[in-house]
This record gives structure tokens, sequence and C-alpha cells, in this order.
């Protein structure tokens, strides 16, 4: 799975990282550092949770490549970006 | 009630007889629950004006909706949050820095802050975050069944805990709290005398700070440059007021609703007793359900929004205890479900404004229920004693007495 990553809409709420430490990491103010996130299948979980506990809708689940998987966990399109 | 006047541009059927200051559920009282009365409003309209909606009294536009409110929080070109608040209570005119500066002024300092209240340097309190906790708990324990939350441990604890983070000592922490309470909450006259004792004090602190520097935030504050300069003596007040208000009760409030809720809802502290893991979740929840604050931003142009014909000056209210309740964002949002996901709750705001204490606000909440829980038994509000709460700009719980006996 991958999570692109909208960094010019992170306000350093770090949720993400709340959630997901091994997946999202941080700068030294709290912000998420730019690029996307490549996720191992075991994080998934955990990454998908932490994308859409992020208020500002910074974190979208690339939904071309797992669209079947975030459908069938959540019971939604893709959950991460609305 | 009869309702204030308000300006020619708002057509009278958006006047709403509602108001955060004076609507049913809102005042001073026993047993309140005034995040329930807030959210009737979810019933009407997404968007409408209300006359009488400000500390002192001002008109605002009411935006009702999660999403809604988010565009008014993101669109700092449209809606500005420079207001004098505190500036103005004195007849002065300095922002509070970084709230009452817009963007990309508010970057600029808000990139100085960041790291000193980043979640890392957060990890680093948190072993005195406990001690201190637990010395409270304890001593409360060794003694007694009963105690009140608010002044026994809320305040103590995270008043505490803001002022080692700033590094003050806690010697005036009363006289502390007692300001903070008469701004918030207190009639004009005493507004004005708290303001004037909170900036003769940080300008005191900013002075003895640049004669003998330590390592604290108000050292760093007054000896960091921004585009290659010192900060002025204004900013350093700026950012020193704000800093100290917006730490001051905000913490304690949350802890004090949150124990209230678990007081009255056995099974949810059932639920966190047996599963501390579950805490974490937990308080982003009660955050989501209990939120504090109103957000307001001011109309920098005219512009129609959402049918309402907002003009230049114009006041618009987001408050976080309205948004959070939103149906549209949150299923059941009158049902708080300790286990809740998705939760994108904005109790710390939204947008360039995100509270700065957010992350230190966070862990002081969850640690205190941590060692709440761990340390006091099965606790419920003493028979005959009823926590008062009220609504206002900041939504609040005065008293709460436990028994665990
Ligand atoms: C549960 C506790 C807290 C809540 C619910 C809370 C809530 C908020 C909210 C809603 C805002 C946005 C205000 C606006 O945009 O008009 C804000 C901003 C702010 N808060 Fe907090 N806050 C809490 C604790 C703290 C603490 C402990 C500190 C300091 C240590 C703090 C410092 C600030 C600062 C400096 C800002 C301005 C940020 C900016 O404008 O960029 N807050 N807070
Ligand atoms: S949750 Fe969103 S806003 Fe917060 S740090 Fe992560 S990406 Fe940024």
């Amino acid at each position: 799975m991958r999570i692109i990553v909208h960094k010019d809409k992170c306000q350093g709420h770090a949720r993400c990282w709340a959630l997901a430490p091994d997946v999202f990491k941080l700068d030294d103010e709290g912000y998420i550092l730019p690029g996307d996130v490549e996720v191992a299948e075991r994080d998934e979980l955990l990454a998908s949770r932490g994308a859409r506990s992020c208020p500002e809708r910074a974190l979208e689940i690339d939904c071309t490549a797992d669209a079947l998987l975030a459908r069938l966990l959540f019971n939604q399109a893709c959950g991460g970006f609305k | 009630m009869a309702l204030k006047p308000v300006p020619d541009h708002v057509p009278p059927e958006m006047v709403r007889d509602f108001s955060l200051f004076t609507s049913p559920g809102m005042q001073r009282m026993p047993n309140g629950d005034p995040h329930a009365a807030v959210a009737r409003v979810h019933g009407g309209p997404p968007i409408f004006y209300s006359p009488d909606n400000t500390r002192d009294s001002r008109g605002t536009w009411v935006i009702t909706r999660a999403k809604d409110q988010r565009r008014v929080l993101q669109d700092s070109e449209s809606f500005s949050s420079h207001r004098s608040i505190f500036a103005s209570a004195l007849g002065e005119n300095w922002p509070m820095i970084p709230l009452e500066l817009d963007p990309p002024a508010h970057g600029v300092f808000r990139s100085l802050l960041n790291p000193l209240f980043s979640p890392k340097r957060v990890m680093a309190l948190e072993p005195a975050i406990r001690q201190r906790a637990m010395a409270l708990i304890d001593r409360i324990c060794a003694s007694r069944t009963s105690c009140d939350v608010m002044s026994d441990f809320a305040f103590p604890f995270a008043v505490n805990i803001f002022l080692r983070f700033l590094g003050l000592s806690d010697e005036r922490l009363d006289t502390y709290v007692g300001w903070g309470k008469d701004l918030l909450h207190g009639d004009s006259v005493k507004r004005t005398a708290a303001a004037l004792a909170i900036v003769a004090f940080i300008d005191e602190l900013a002075a003895m700070r640049r004669k003998e520097p330590t390592d604290d935030v108000m050292t760093f504050v007054v000896e960091t440059e921004v585009d290659g300069r010192r900060l002025t003596d204004e900013e350093v007040r700026g950012i020193g007021v704000l800093v100290f208000v917006a730490g001051l009760d905000t913490v304690a409030t949350a802890i004090g609703f949150d124990l209230a809720h678990l007081a009255r809802n056995p099974n949810d502290q059932a639920l966190l007793r047996g599963e501390p893991d579950r805490i974490v979740p937990a308080v982003e929840e009660l955050l989501r359900a209990y939120s504090t604050v109103q957000i307001i931003r001011v109309a920098r142009k005219n512009i129609d929004f959402e049918g309402a014909p907002i003009r230049k000056g114009d006041y618009i209210s987001c408050a976080t205890m309205i948004a959070n309740r939103d149906p549209a964002e949150f299923e059941c949002p009158n049902t708080i479900d300790l286990a809740r996901e998705d939760n994108r709750h904005t109790a710390f705001a939204y947008g360039p404004h995100r509270c700065l204490g957010s992350h230190l606000a966070r862990r002081e909440i969850v640690i205190g229920l941590e060692e709440w829980l761990s340390r006091i038994p099965d606790f419920r509000i003493k028979e005959g004693t009823a926590p008062i709460t009220f609504g206002g700009h900041v939504f609040g719980i005065e008293n709460l007495i436990l028994d665990w006996s």
C-alpha cells in the first residue's frame, strides 16, 4: 500500500505518527516529512488508521493500488482523503 | 429574550436566538451539559447570525458544519485571526503571537516555536509529568476517599507541568490560576486587571531572562532571531502572553470534563480501568465530545458564504464544540464511543493555527487519566454534590467532587 503525502496541507497534528510511528516520520517541528510513504503489508492497518485520523486530510491512501483492500477493510471507497 | 440589534446587511431570517453565552444551558449551573445544549444547533441551518456571541456581546456569524468551518479556517485571505483580543481589553493594539498573525507572518513565528512544542520535546517531559500526577494522587488517596478533582488534582497537575515547561516555579500557582480565571470568565473590571497583571509579569520575566538567560522558553524567545534580527519587545510580549494564557486552564478543564464523564458512566470507567491501552483513543473521543474552545475569525473582505452575505469586519464563529458534534462528520455525534475510529475532531483547531500546545496537552490528559484510574478505585460523583459547568468562549467545569468510599 502507498500513502500519498500532501505536505502542503500538513499542520503538524501528529495524529498519523501517534497511531503509526513506524510508518509516518515527522521533522523537528513535528510536521510530516515530504514524499509518499510505501507501507509494508504488516503495517497496513495501522497506516490506514493513521491516514484516516489526519484532521487536515493531508494523507491520501493510494486507491489505485489497493482499492479492494481498502473497501474490504473499511467498507468504504478510499476513506483517507475527503 | 429580546434580541440585540443586528447590522443592516444581515437578512432578518438568518438571525437566530442563539448564543454560547446566554442560550439555555450556557449559564453556570449544577449538573449542566453545555455540550449537549450546543449540539442542538445541528437541527437548524448550517450558518446563521447570532446577535450576542462574544465576551463583549458582539454579534457573530455561526458556522455549524465541520466542513464549512474547515473552509473558513483554511482561508486566511478572507478570514483573519487578528482581533487584538487581549490588547483591546487594555485599549492597546498588539497581536498575540502566533494566534493573531495571519500567514505568511504567522508561519515565520510558528516555525520558530514549533520545535519547542514538538511531539519529541513532549516525550522527553513524560517522566516528570507522570511523577507529578502520581505524587498528587498518592497524597489524595493516603488520607481521603473523596476530593474535589479540580482544585486537588486537575489544576495543581496541569498548571505545574505547564509552568515547569515555561521554566517558572509554581510558588505563585494560585495567583496565575486566578489571573486565568478572571481573564476568561470574569467581568470587564476583573478582565482588565488580570490582563494588566499578566502583561506586567511577562514583561518583567522577559527583562529577567535578558539579563540572566537560563534554558527555558522565555530565554529562547528573547534570544532567538527572525529575518536576522532579535524580536521586538512587543513580539516577545505577544508570544509570552499568548503561551501563558493558552495553557493555564485548558488542560485542567479537559481533565475535569473527562473524569466527570467517567464518574457518570461506570461502564466506560471499567473499560478504561481494565484495558488502559484504550485510554489514548478514548482521550481523543473525550476531546471531541467535550471540546472547549470557540474559534473566531474576522472577515477581511465582503464574501458570500453558503448564502450568508458576510461583510468586511464581521465576526465568524467556528466553535469546536459545534463542529465536533456535526452528524455529517461523526456518526451518532452525541453518543460518546470511547473506541470511535476515524476521529478527525478539531478540538485543537484546524489549519495553520492548530494548537501549538496540543502535543503537551494530549500527553498530560492521557497521563492524568492513566494515573488516576490506576490509583483510585471505582469513583462516582459524591452524593449531594453537583459539578458546576458553564458555556462561553471557553467552556468550563468549576468543581468535581468524586467519592470512592
Ligand atoms: C486541552 C487543552 C487545549 C485545547 C482544547 C486547546 C485548543 C486550542 C485551539 C482551538 C486553538 C486555535 C485557536 C484559534 O485558531 O483561534 C489553540 C491555539 C493555540 N494553543 Fe491551545 N489548546 C489547549 C492547550 C494548550 C496548551 C497547554 C498550550 C501551551 C503550552 C497551548 C498553546 C496554544 C497556542 C500558542 C495557540 C496558537 C497557535 C497559533 O496561532 O498558531 N494550548 N489551542
Ligand atoms: S496527521 Fe496530518 S496534519 Fe498531522 S502530522 Fe500527520 S499528516 Fe500532518
